[in-house]
């Protein structure tokens, strides 16, 4: 068999197309080592474990979640043996593995985007009391969406649901969402909220979430949007991130629209309500009319007094001018002519006598 | 749909005032039993549309895929 004969170019060429066909694309895990960027844009380190090591390189746009040395990670990447004969893997895709790795990396991604303001409460806006037109971003195919439209339809109708179908695990879900926040964002008519929803799953599951351009994405919407991800006891990134973040997506649904039974059972309860108004207003009038009648008698009984003593008074003063008590008082009255030598009577209280006019002077 | 809607909230807020006129210094109790008829009708009207709307939900077709 005639032996190949390459120049290095070739065989640096042939060597990657090998490795392209052998690992069209492989997730290597292990822990990093010597994690540095360089220039802003290149992201180099090793991946090691007990018995080896390995060199990779990334872009950091390609660094969707903050890794440090220690770390334990699981990286997609493809084999590559460089122009300068150095082999390395380029990396796509690095995700943390293991729950400690997970932590670490939510923590400091936590950290840096809570410093920037993300998370900060008065950016939160309020969700319309009765939106019209809400978009869903989900996997239709997943429970919690079921959950969710289940309870939406259970509370409210009328409403425009525009959903969403995008992958919510694994690489490029978070890619997905962020293509529908988009959509959203970028329609004619915006709606009112974006619902954001996704049962329970394991932490790995969830880590999509965490994914810093999707949290920042959702910063970013112009609509209001609401997560209602996992159960009440998961957090992510992208909930902190959210305006309202629902414990899970029927709970999602609930603070998304009323109850219409409660609207029924609330109307229904005011017609009650109105009957005992009207009642206590007819009771507030029956009150007022026995209070005006009291008034009345009392006004006459009081009237009535005033006149009793007022007829006493004036009985009193007539009986003060009657003559006889002048008289009875030592007075006496005279009758007869005012002339000199005519006889005139005296009367007193009693007795009466007649006498003569001895002299008569005008005063 | 939407303008079923909003036909909704109309009424719920004609049927508030009408409570609220219950309450007011216009309240009158000539008047208050021709405005507890119509609260009531309302009440009901509200009651018989809240139950019977259904949403309208669709998926989008564009495709999310990178």
């Amino acid at each position: 068999m005639e032996k190949l004969r390459l120049s290095v170019s070739e065989f640096i060429a042939l060597t990657n197309q090998t490795l392209d066909a052998a690992y069209p694309g492989i997730e290597v895990e292990g822990e990093v080592a010597s994690f540095k960027v360089n220039q802003g844009k290149y992201v180099f380190f090793d991946l090691k474990d007990a018995e080896g090591t390995v060199g990779c390189f990334m872009t950091v746009w390609q660094l969707r979640v903050p890794i440090e040395d220690g770390m334990k990670v699981i990286v997609t990447a493809t084999p590559k043996l460089t122009q300068w004969g150095k082999f390395s893997l380029t990396v796509q895709a690095v995700r943390p593995s293991g729950e400690g790795a997970l932590k670490k990396s939510f923590e400091l991604l936590k950290t840096a985007l809570d410093k920037e303001g993300l998370f900060a409460s008065e950016r939160k806006r309020i969700l319309p009391a009765m939106p019209q037109h809400v978009a869903v971003i989900s996997s239709t195919q997943a429970a919690g969406y079921a959950d969710f439209i289940k309870i939406l339809n259970d509370r409210w109708g009328g409403l425009r649901v525009d959903v969403a179908h995008v992958q919510v695990q694994g690489q490029g879900a978070p890619e997905q969402i962020i293509a529908a926040l988009n959509y959203f964002n970028q329609q004619e008519t915006l709606p009112e909220v974006i619902a954001i929803i996704r049962g329970g799953g394991s932490a790995d599951d969830l880590s999509t979430f965490n994914d810093e351009p999707l949290v920042r994405a959702i910063a970013a919407s112009r609509i209001p949007v609401i997560t209602g991800i996992g159960h009440e006891v998961d957090e992510s990134l992208a909930d902190m991130a959210a305006d309202v973040r629902a414990a899970t997506p029927s709970n999602a649904a609930q603070l998304i629209v009323p109850d219409r039974h409660e609207r029924i059972r609330a109307a229904r309860l005011q017609i009650v309500g109105l009957a005992a108004r009207v009642e206590r207003h007819v009771e507030e009038v029956e009150g007022e009319l026995e209070r005006l009648l009291v008034s009345a008698i009392n006004q006459t009984e009081r009237r009535h007094a005033e006149l009793q003593q007022m007829v006493y008074n004036l009985r009193q003063t007539v009986a003060q001018l009657d003559p006889k008590v002048v008289l009875r008082r030592g007075y006496a009255l005279v009758r007869g002519e005012q002339t000199v030598g005519a006889t005139i009577e005296i009367e007193m209280s009693n007795a009466i006598m007649k006498a003569e006019v001895l002299t008569y002077d005008k005063k | 749909m939407t303008k079923n809607n909003a036909t909704i909230q109309d009424k719920m807020e004609t049927l508030r005032k009408l409570v609220a006129w219950f309450d007011s210094e216009d309240f009158s109790l000539e008047a208050s039993v021709e405005k507890f008829k119509e609260a009531q009708a309302l009440a009901n009207q509200i009651e018989e549309e809240l139950t019977d709307l259904k949403n309208d939900i669709a998926v989008v077709k564009q495709s999310f895929e990178a």
